[in-house]
């Protein structure tokens, strides 16, 4: 395998056969440079695949020995031989028979011990999962234009860049007062009309403002925070906090348009003509978003709820949909009744996702190698380095 | 991680690792009977292993990657070797089989990566112990994971919690769904995306993210009214708790950062740049207040707090002033949130050098310019009694955890900060690791910078990229995260993959890099 002079190792970078040494060395330089960021890329894709399958043969082989054991103690390692076509369960311990990337085809999650779907289900290398199959929750990105990750799109198209931002303000603006108070008109009226929406087309939510429970679409949040709570510096944000610890709900009261400088979004980020939505359009927003209009509102906002929840299947979740209606959505009765100190906060302890000791450190080289090795399971960001972070790629085997 | 494998000078018995469930004892059937031979054979085998990790990652490369054929020619090769783990042997690619068939030797390591071949499987193995060795070897320089050297470099908080050292386990974490994976958008609450950007930078940071899920700040026991601790740990667990991959309204931390009174709030108000910079300043001292040990992050001075906020983000340095008459040395230390590195006077000194075409930096000219290169100063000599010129040192004294990087790209001319206030959009090529040895007080001493160990515990893997988009008043911000290996960018509410190519194209305003030497 004895490379030719005026290459290196990948044999793809050829110096021409008349070139000097020098320019022969330069090539098989250069050649050999990218043979080895080749093989660097093979061999993580290679080593994340392939501890994935074994660690799926070694679960698929515990699950059995679990199962052939009538054990009611179902943490203990039962006392059992148990042998598949890719690994050996005997007393406690798992060998592999065999290369995993041969005998083993799928992949399990480590946690749900359910198929990870292999390829994405929509955009770029997208396949249809088998509708028989219950995957895990776990599922390739979707790299598709216009879509996120999930393969969710937005009723108004979301702020691009720059001055379409402004665009997208003047559609929702219309709306977001009282008029028709269907989820479409959340979210601008793009969509036209909850029916006619795909359902992985979300729209934009509402918030409570912490001080005057109003319920206020999330795009005009700030500009109402601003002018609610922050309205004149420093002494007022104090006797603000105040209110809002006292419990007070009644509105602001001052009634007093904002100082252009205070209670609009500022330039530096993206709003593209702040000074536009000063005073008359904060006054309109208060004036709109009285009770009578909130109350109205409920109904939809229960609907967009369902919208956004649909993933939810889990029973942990109950909890989960408690506390993201508070954030995401009106929830002003709760609000009302709710303890008049710390109203911000969100008490959820039922969700809680507990790491049961205090790690302060991630893995090493999370980047580069998943845990999947050492740890068997896996959460968090070092989950995408696992394997499923790669399955679309063809194993190196 | 259940055996830790003794230091090689000891005379005790090294171990496979204990059974996990989910995971097979060894990497292959030919491992394992190499590694349940009898004890003396698993010793050998696992100290030579060790060895040649050792030999890898703390030797000139050059050792492993020259290699001798059966007729003695000797090659150096820029491509991997193989170093047999049952000999001496360095072998090439061809020449391994050769020695394999010739001395019946079948385990090799990669010179390049000290990764596990078999050549009874032809192929790469991944055997849990013997990876387990290799991960911590590239990441804390050492096979105990309990310390990390070169300690003195870094600060004496991640000592303390390295010696609980806690890895972020699954097997520990309850309820999390397989789906809830951190990856939300945060909604545009109205010009809040220079707020969006710093909160996924926080969300998608390890120290953070484990700090909040471990139940560093319980929000449920906290009394302060709209503490934005609280707001995070909320924030924290819908991103790590929830299956929602809508976007998240960030409410609470947005009425949080209006009621609060802190000086950057102030800043923020009245000011009419809304800086992403500033929020994560604000955001670092705002939870640094709620965490930490009550004092105010002063800075020019020397402050070592435990909090979450000091241990991920902040260092030390140092500034030596060296008076220029009689050489008297005065060292001043202070603590860094971020280092803020200036462009404007580099783009115009390279645009003089190259003058056609727009100048183009990269971070490690601009670190260059702060932190290697001296600048003059009038000083007031103790020793000579009287006002003389000096030179000033800067160099950094104690790395960061996190390093939080801001370039400059927003300068306000003379004094007035209103709409004097001119974008740079100089070109800064920035890397996606970065070693930071050079810049140290360390690295700059004669002695530091021969080891490649001490090279590599200084090195940094990007995290985090914050870029501003478009025009100073107009613009946009929008972030870029990397999860695993996987990169993410975040546009407010809109969650995409992202390629390297386009984080490291980006006009980066905030860079974050993450230490990798943090087991
Ligand atoms: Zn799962
Ligand atoms: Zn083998
Ligand atoms: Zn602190
Ligand atoms: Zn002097």
């Amino acid at each position: 395998m004895a490379s030719p002079v005026n290459t290196g190792r990948a044999g793809v970078i050829n110096a021409p056969d008349d070139a000097g040494s020098m320019d022969q060395l330069a090539h098989a330089v250069l050649d050999d440079l990218l043979y080895n960021i080749v093989h660097d890329l093979l061999i993580k894709v290679h080593r994340d695949e392939k501890i994935a399958r074994a660690a799926t043969a070694a679960i698929r082989v515990e699950k059995l020995a679990s199962d052939a054991s009538d054990s009611s103690t179902p943490d203990a390692r039962p006392d059992v031989k148990v042998e598949t076509d890719a690994a050996i369960y005997d007393e406690g311990k798992v060998t592999l028979k065999g290369n995993p990337l041969v005998t083993t085809h799928d992949i399990v999650c480590p946690r749900c011990h359910l198929p990870r779907l292999l390829y994405p289900t929509d955009g770029k290398g997208a396949r249809k999962p088998d509708p028989s199959i219950i995957y895990c929750k776990k599922r390739p990105y979707i790299d598709k234009p216009g879509y996120d990750i999930y393969g969710q799109t937005w009723v108004a198209q979301g702020p691009g860049r720059g001055k379409k931002k402004k665009d997208m303000e003047k559609k929702i603006d219309p709306n977001t007062p009282a008029d028709s108070p269907t989820p479409a008109s959340e979210g601008g009226n793009v969509g036209g009309g909850a029916a006619s929406r795909p359902p992985n087309m979300l729209s934009f939510p509402s918030a409570t403002c912490s001080k005057c429970k109003r319920c206020i679409l999330v795009t005009r949040l700030n500009n109402h925070m601003g002018s609610c709570i922050g309205n004149s510096g420093r002494n007022a944000s104090r006797a603000a906090a105040q209110k809002i610890s006292n419990g007070n709900s009644n509105g602001n009261g001052d009634g007093t348009p904002p100082s252009s400088q205070k209670g609009t979004p500022l330039p530096g980020s993206r709003a593209g003509s702040p000074k536009k939505r000063d005073g008359d359009e904060m006054d309109e927003d208060d004036a709109t978003d009285n009770d009578a209009h909130k109350k109205k509102k409920l109904k939809p906002m229960a609907a967009s709820v369902n919208v956004n929840k649909k993933l939810v299947v889990k029973p942990k979740v109950g909890a989960g949909i408690k506390k993201e209606k508070k954030n995401d959505d009106d929830d002003g009765p709760t609000v009302e009744v709710a303890p008049k100190k710390k109203v911000t906060k969100v008490p959820s302890p039922a969700k809680k996702l507990k790491l049961g000791v205090k790690p302060l450190m991630s893995s090493p080289l999370a980047k580069s190698n998943g845990k999947a090795a050492v740890g068997g399971g896996n959460t968090g960001d070092d989950a995408a380095s696992e394997s499923s972070g790669t399955l679309s790629s063809p194993p190196a085997a | 991680m259940a055996a830790r494998p003794t230091t090689p000078a000891s005379p005790k018995n090294v171990k496979v690792n204990s059974p996990v469930p989910g995971t097979p004892l060894f990497g292959c059937e030919h491992i394992q009977l190499l590694l349940s031979n009898n004890q003396d054979t698993i010793n050998s085998s696992i100290q030579y292993y060790k060895m040649l990790l050792r030999v890898i990652f703390d030797k000139d490369p050059i050792v492993a990657q020259t290699s001798k054929t059966l007729e003695g020619l000797i090659t150096t090769s820029l491509t991997s070797n193989f170093l047999c783990l049952q000999c001496s042997a360095i072998l090439s690619e061809e020449e391994r089989l050769k020695h394999g068939a010739k001395k019946g030797h079948r385990f090799y390591v990669d010179s390049r990566s000290g990764s596990l071949f078999c050549q009874f499987c032809e192929d790469f193995v991944w055997d849990p112990t013997l990876e387990d060795l290799r991960i911590r070897k590239m990441g804390t320089g050492s096979f105990s994971s309990r310390k990390r050297k070169h300690e003195d470099m870094f600060s004496d908080s991640v000592k303390e919690s390295m010696k609980e050292e806690q890895r972020y386990i699954s097997a520990n974490t309850t309820a999390a769904s397989c789906r809830a994976d951190g990856l939300r958008g945060i909604y545009n609450a109205g010009a809040t995306c220079y707020q969006n950007v710093v909160l996924q930078s926080f969300l998608h940071n390890p120290l953070l993210r484990n700090f909040y899920l471990g139940d560093g700040h319980q929000s449920n026991d906290c009394q302060v009214s709209h503490c934005l601790s609280c707001a995070m740990d909320d924030m924290f667990q819908d991103f790590y708790a929830l299956e929602n991959t809508n976007g998240y309204t960030a409410a609470n931390i947005l009425s949080g950062f209006w009621i609060s009174e802190k000086k950057a709030f102030e800043n923020l108000v009245t000011t009419k740049e809304q800086d992403a910079h500033e929020f994560f300043q604000f955001l670092a001292e705002e939870l640094h207040e709620r965490n930490g040990d009550g004092k105010k992050p002063e800075t020019g001075s020397e402050h070592s707090c435990n909090c979450i906020v000091h241990q991920t983000f902040y260092g030390k340095l140092q500034n030596q002033t060296t008076c220029q008459n009689c050489g008297g040395v005065t060292n001043a230390v202070e603590s860094f949130l971020d280092l803020s590195l200036g462009l404007e006077n580099l783009a115009r000194k390279k645009g003089k050098k190259e003058p056609k075409g727009e100048p183009s930096l990269t971070l490690q000219d601009c670190l260059d310019e702060e932190y290697i290169k001296s600048d003059k100063c009038e000083y007031r000599c103790r020793n000579c009694n009287s006002s003389q010129q000096a030179r000033r040192d800067h160099s950094i004294k104690l790395l960061p955890n996190v390093l939080s990087i801001q370039l400059k790209r927003f300068e306000f001319k003379q004094g007035s900060r209103d709409r004097a206030a001119s974008k740079i959009r100089t070109k800064v090529q920035f890397p996606l690791h970065l070693n930071m040895l050079p810049y140290t007080t360390r690295g700059q001493s004669d002695n530091g910078r021969e080891s490649q160990e001490l090279n590599r515990s200084c090195v940094y893997d990007l995290l985090s990229v914050v870029e501003h988009v478009g025009e100073i008043d107009t613009g946009h911000y929008v972030s870029y995260c990397r999860v695993g290996d996987q990169w993410f960018s975040f546009n407010d509410h809109r969650v995409e993959l992202a390629k390297k190519s386009d984080v490291l194209g980006s006009q980066a305003y905030l860079l974050f890099y993450m230490i990798r030497s943090l087991a």
